[in-house]
């Protein structure tokens, strides 16, 4: 099977229909800090489904509100913006994309690995420094390169899920071997085209290689709540397999038996109501 | 010994404590994580059709029992793990993820 390349995968990005304004704009306002919030809770208010989903998420054990909110406004004014924007790419990204003709594409073990890894990156962001929702929003969009290409490269991508599941091999292996390039670069490569924040750029490209990532980046925190979602089987598949963790990642975060046990109490405490809440 | 489990909703008793929110079709929570089973609570998810839920609740020790419940968790813990090696990271986690299943299992 032809390999892909970079310029392959661009082109292709190009091609992508854009993203809805209310989105658009806030990734633009990751780097404004004079940012419109109440223009962008209107935009986002006129998108119903997306509102909708948005205050399904905020009345959730996520947040574990005492009252509920029932509109975006409510919602900013009580979790705040920061959290607010987290949820909107949360929800919407994941969406953007159709995977159905993808042949062995495990849409379900998809989610659920990925909420894992947001609730992950969530409980451990604390030890890095890092902003709890916006490490949460990096977990759960850290695989996207791989709805990438399992909704463009549908074949190709067929084909390395075979491969890995033949070989029982890491699925970066497969995706190299088969296709080229891996679900991080081309992940790293959508960050770019929509103008994803740095800091989630980076969680995305190198959350395989947190150690070549920079000691206070999102990437090892997204590094090591990806083995957290593994190490506890929580995308539910039988073929499910946890690479090495990343030492040098590991030691940055300092993390022993008993805040690695806190971090998956916390994980499992909202995981399967997460779950439902995402799904679209 | 407090065990967490999904139970059917027939075994199910008043007075177990729910261990993860009972959610319906459209994820809307129909009971909250921590909320005390009651007799109204169980006729209503009934009516629901909700089958199992999943609740913590006390059970004797047995010693039996619980290495059976050991042998389980590591089976499924060393297949996870199979290529993830044998670094301290790694050992960490592995062990952790044990300690918190026994204590809470799926």
């Amino acid at each position: 099977m032809t390999m892909l390349n970079r310029d392959q995968v661009t082109a292709r990005l190009k091609q992508l229909p854009s993203l809805p304004s209310a989105v658009s704009d806030l990734l633009a306002s990751f780097s404004n800090e004079e940012v419109d919030v109440e223009q962008i809770a209107r935009q986002i208010a006129r998108d119903q489904g997306l509102t909708a989903r948005v205050l399904r998420v905020a009345n959730s054990s996520f947040y574990g509100l005492q009252s509920k909110v029932g509109t975006i406004n409510e919602a900013v004014v009580v979790l705040g913006f920061r959290a607010v924007r987290s949820m909107v790419m949360a929800v919407s990204m994941n969406g953007a994309f159709r995977v159905d003709q993808c042949q062995g594409f495990d849409a379900a073990g998809y989610l659920r690995h990925g909420v894992g890894v947001g609730l992950a990156a969530r409980a451990l962001a604390p030890l890095a420094g890092q902003n709890a929702e916006l490490a949460f929003t990096g977990g759960l969009l850290h695989d996207i390169g791989q709805l990438v290409l399992a909704s463009n490269f549908s074949v190709q991508y067929a084909a390395a899920l075979d491969y890995r599941k033949k070989h029982d091999c890491p699925l970066l292996l497969a995706e190299r071997e088969i296709l080229g390039v891996d679900h991080a670069e081309v992940g790293g490569l959508l960050a770019e085209a929509w103008r994803f924040p740095d800091s989630l750029q980076q969680a995305v490209a190198h959350h395989h290689a947190a150690a070549s990532a920079q000691a206070n980046s999102l990437a090892n925190v997204v590094h090591i709540a990806d083995a957290f979602a593994h190490a506890m089987g929580l995308a539910n598949a039988s073929d499910e397999l946890m690479m090495p963790v990343d030492p040098v990642a590991w030691e940055r975060l300092g993390l022993d038996e008993e805040k690695c046990r806190k971090a998956i109490a916390d994980i499992e405490h909202c995981f399967e109501e997460t779950c439902q809440t995402l799904k679209s | 010994m407090k065990v967490l489990e999904v139970l059917a909703l027939e075994v199910v008793k008043p007075g177990m404590k729910i261990a993860a929110a009972v959610v319906d079709e459209g994820g809307r929570v129909l009971v909250p994580v921590g909320a005390e089973v009651t007799e109204a609570m169980l006729a209503g998810l009934a009516r629901r059709d909700i089958a199992s839920i999943k609740v913590e609740h006390e059970v004797e020790e047995d010693p039996a029992a619980r290495a059976a419940h050991r042998a389980v968790i590591t089976s499924r813990l060393d297949r996870l793990f199979r290529q993830a090696g044998d670094a301290l990271a790694t050992r960490t986690l592995y062990q952790a993820v044990l300690a918190h299943r026994m204590e809470h299992p799926l």
